[in-house]
C-alpha cells in the first residue's frame, strides 16, 4: 500500500503536467469557442472572426467555415468535387482533391437488394424531427446579435423549415429544447432530446445550426429569383453511422441540386459525432451565417425542405419507401468488423494467448448457453430431457487428483 | 420500425445488439448474475420511455427512467456492495474526481477549442467521459467497479453543475438527467469505463507477467490461480493441496 501511493501521485502528476503542456501548446492556436459563457460576445462558435479557410495547393480557396478543421476531414464542394484535408497551416487548410463524387438521388443506393425489394406501400413513417443543439444561434442583422442564449433565432428558422414540410403533408416534431450553457456539453444535453424525438421513429432527424463565417456574402445567393442563404449539411466521422449519413446527405444534395441549383453549399465531413451515432438517417444543417439576415435564412431553410420528402420516400401518396443505401451496408459492416477485432483483440490479451481466447470462445458457446437451454430442457412435460430424467442418478466420488485436468473450466471459474 | 429500409434496420439493430451485449458482460461482472443483467438492461431499455419530470418553468429538470433511476440505483448499489468501507470511499472519491476532471476539461483545458478537439482531435466528447471515468477509477483504486462507479455518478453529477449553472446565469434551460435513456452519455460511460479499467488492468498484467503479488493479503491471493501468486505463497509444488 506504502509502495503504491507514491506510485499514483507520480501518475497523477504526469497526466496534470500533461495537461498543462496541452493547454500551453493549444493556446498557440487560434481559439474558436470560449467553453462556459453567456456573454454573447464570448460565444465564438459560429460568430466571431475566427474560421477556417479550405484552400487547395494553389491556395485558390475551397470553403471557408467557422468550425474548426482537421487534417483528414473532407468536403464534398458545390461542384461535387470530393477533397481531403492534408495539411493545416494556422487557420487555413491545405486540400488535396479527391476526384469527383458520384451525388445522385440513385447513385448512392445499394444495387443488389434493391431491384429485389417489393416496393412497400406508404413508404416511411410519415414524420420528421427537428432540434437544435446551439438553441442561442442566431442572425445579427434581424436578431440584433449572434447569441440569444435560449431563445435563438434558429428556432424561427426550423419553425419554417418544419412549416414547410407540414405544409406537403409530412409530419413534424419540432422540439424547442435549450440546451444552455452553449459549451462542450452541449451534444450530451442535446443527444437527450434526440433521442426522445428518435424514439417516436421519425424517418430522419434534422439538428439545425447557423455557421458563422464573417462574410454574408459567402452564403448568399439569389435561388428562385429570392436572395436566401446557401446551407451547408455536416456529416459526423466519428460513429459507425457515417457511411449511411453521408448517402444521406449525398442524396439530400442531389435533390437539391436538380430543384434549386446553388442551394447547397456543400457537404463537410468533420470531426465528432454530432449525435448521429443515433441514427443512420441523422444531418446537422448549417443554415447561413450569423451576418445574413434571418429572413434569408428562412427562405433558405424553406427551399431545402421541400426536397427532404422525396428523398425520405415519405410523399402522402403511397409510394415505394426510399431503399437502403450503400452507406447502410457499409455501416453494417464496420460495426461488425469493429467488434470483431476488437472483442478478438480484448479477448486474447485478457486470457493471454490464440489456443486460450479460442477456449474460452468455446466454453462460453457450450457451458452458457447450454445453462440457458438447459433450463427450459428440464421443466416438467417437456419430453426432450436426455433418458436418465427423474431417476435418482447414483453418486460417484470421484478423488480430485483423479479427474481430467480442466483448464477450459478453470478459466472460466476466473471470471 | 415497418417503412425503415432494411440497410437502417439491420445497422441499428447490429449496433444495439452489440451495445446491449456488452452492456450485459459488463452488468455481469458487478455482482449481478446473467439474469439479473438481462433483465437490468430490458428495464432500462423499456425505462428510455418514461420521463419525470421535476421541475418546469424556464429549467425544466426531469429524471430518465432508464438513463437515469437504473444507473443511479445500480452505481449505489454496487457501493453498497462494496467489500470494504476504504472501497466504497475510494469509488465515491473517483466519482467526484471524474465529475471535477470532465468540468476542468471543458471549462479550462478546452476553452476556446471545439468540443471534438480534444486528445489530438480524436474523440468525440461522447467517448471523453468514460475515458477519464476509467483512467481515474484506475488511478484512485484500479477496479471494475470504482471505475463503473465513478462514470455513472460523475456523469451524473455534470448535470447538477449544469442545474447550477442555469440557476445563477437566469437562462432557460433543460436538465433533462439521463434523458437519453439506455443511450444516454451516463449508462454508456459506466459501461465503457469497466471496459476500459479491465483492459488497462488486464493488459498490464500481461505485461509484467502477472498481477502484482507482493505485499498484497494472503486471502486475496488465494483466490489467484497464476504462478507469481503461487510462489509468493510458496504453492508451487503442492499444486492446491493445502486449499482442500
Amino acid at each position: 500500500m506504502v509502495k503504491t501511493v507514491p506510485k499514483k501521485l507520480f501518475l497523477f502528476a504526469v497526466l496534470l503536467s500533461l495537461a498543462l503542456t496541452y493547454k500551453l501548446w493549444v493556446h498557440q492556436r487560434p481559439a474558436l469557442v470560449p467553453a462556459f459563457s453567456f456573454k454573447p460576445g464570448e460565444l465564438k462558435e459560429h460568430t466571431i472572426g475566427d474560421y477556417s479557410i479550405l484552400v487547395d495547393e494553389k491556395d485558390r480557396v475551397l470553403d471557408k467555415m467557422a468550425r474548426a478543421v482537421y487534417k483528414d476531414d473532407e468536403f464534398i464542394a458545390e461542384d461535387n468535387q470530393r477533397y481531403r484535408v492534408t495539411r493545416i497551416e494556422g487557420n487555413k487548410a491545405i486540400c488535396t482533391p479527391l476526384g469527383k463524387e458520384n451525388v445522385s438521388l440513385e447513385g448512392a443506393l445499394a444495387p443488389d437488394l434493391n431491384s429485389s425489394m417489393p416496393a412497400q406501400a406508404g413508404g416511411a413513417k410519415n414524420l420528421v424531427a427537428v432540434y437544435h443543439t446551439h438553441s442561442d444561434e442566431s442572425y445579427v442583422p434581424t436578431d440584433g446579435t449572434e447569441s440569444i442564449p435560449g431563445h435563438g433565432g434558429i428556432f424561427k428558422v426550423g419553425e419554417v423549415f418544419a412549416a414547410k414540410l407540414r405544409s406537403m403533408g409530412v409530419n413534424v416534431d419540432h422540439d424547442l429544447s435549450s440546451h444552455e450553457p452553449h459549451d462542450n456539453n452541449s451534444y450530451k444535453r442535446s443527444r437527450r432530446t434526440a433521442v426522445q424525438l428518435l424514439s417516436k421513429g421519425p424517418a430522419a432527424i434534422f439538428d439545425i445550426h447557423r455557421d458563422g463565417v464573417p462574410d454574408p456574402d459567402f452564403y448568399r445567393q439569389v435561388v428562385a429569383d429570392t436572395r436566401v442563404t446557401k446551407i451547408r449539411l455536416v456529416v459526423g466521422r466519428e460513429n459507425q453511422n457515417m457511411n449511411a449519413n453521408l448517402d444521406f446527405a449525398k442524396r439530400i444534395k442531389a435533390a437539391a441540386d436538380a430543384k434549386y441549383p446553388g442551394l447547397i453549399r456543400g457537404i463537410f465531413i468533420g470531426a465528432g459525432s454530432y449525435n448521429q451515432d443515433l441514427s443512420p438517417r441523422a444531418i446537422l444543417l448549417e443554415i447561413g451565417t450569423h451576418t445574413n439576415t434571418r429572413e434569408e435564412a428562412q427562405r433558405g431553410a424553406g427551399l431545402i425542405a421541400e426536397v427532404i420528402p422525396t428523398v425520405l420516400g415519405i410523399t402522402p401518396q403511397p409510394g415505394p419507401a426510399a431503399p437502403s443505401t450503400s452507406g447502410d451496408w457499409k455501416g453494417v459492416l464496420f460495426v461488425v468488423l469493429a467488434f470483431v477485432l476488437g472483442g478478438g483483440a480484448f479477448l486474447i490479451i485478457s486470457s493471454g494467448g490464440w489456443d486460450k481466447a479460442l477456449a474460452r470462445i468455446k466454453q462460453y458457446t457450450s457451458i452458457e448457453w447450454a445453462n440457458l437451454l438447459g433450463q427450459r430442457l428440464r421443466r416438467p412435460g417437456n419430453k426432450r430431457g436426455d433418458e436418465n430424467e427423474g431417476k435418482v442418478l447414483q453418486y460417484k466420488r470421484v478423488p480430485a487428483e483423479k479427474l481430467p485436468n480442466n483448464e477450459e473450466r478453470k478459466d472460466w471459474e476466473k471470471d | 420500425m415497418a417503412g425503415y429500409p432494411l440497410g437502417v434496420l439491420a445497422l441499428v439493430a447490429v449496433f444495439l445488439l452489440i451495445y446491449f451485449g456488452l452492456a450485459q458482460r459488463v452488468l455481469d461482472r458487478l455482482y449481478l448474475n446473467d439474469k439479473t443483467a438481462l433483465a437490468l438492461i430490458a428495464a432500462s431499455l423499456l425505462g428510455s420511455f418514461i420521463n419525470i419530470p421535476l421541475s418546469r418553468g424556464p429549467i425544466m429538470v426531469s429524471v430518465n427512467v432508464g438513463g437515469g433511476l437504473i444507473p443511479l440505483g445500480l452505481a449505489l448499489y454496487v457501493l453498497y456492495r462494496a467489500g470494504t468501507r476504504k472501497e466504497a470511499l475510494r469509488a465515491l472519491a473517483a466519482a467526484v474526481v471524474t465529475a471535477g476532471v470532465i468540468f476542468g476539461i471543458n471549462s479550462w483545458l478546452m476553452r476556446g477549442r471545439e468540443p471534438w478537439d480534444f486528445a489530438w482531435n480524436v474523440l468525440d466528447p461522447l467517448y471523453y467521459y468514460p475515458l477519464v471515468a476509467g483512467v481515474v477509477a484506475y488511478l484512485v483504486g484500479r477496479s471494475r467497479r470504482a471505475a463503473f462507479i465513478a462514470a455513472i455518478l460523475g456523469v451524473l453529477a455534470l448535470d447538477i453543475i449544469d442545474y447550477l449553472v442555469l440557476a445563477f446565469s437566469g437562462v432557460r434551460g433543460t436538465v433533462a438527467i439521463g434523458g437519453a435513456g439506455a443511450m444516454d452519455v451516463s449508462l454508456l460511460a459506466g459501461i465503457v469505463a469497466v471496459l476500459l479499467a479491465e483492459l488497462i488492468g488486464e493488459g498490464r498484467e500481461r505485461l509484467q507477467g502477472g498481477p502484482e503479488v507482493e505485499g498484497r493479503p494472503r486471502t486475496l491471493l488465494e483466490k489467484l490461480r497464476l504462478s507469481p501468486a503461487k510462489k509468493a505463497l510458496g504453492l508451487n509444488k503442492k499444486d492446491g493441496e493445502d486449499r482442500a
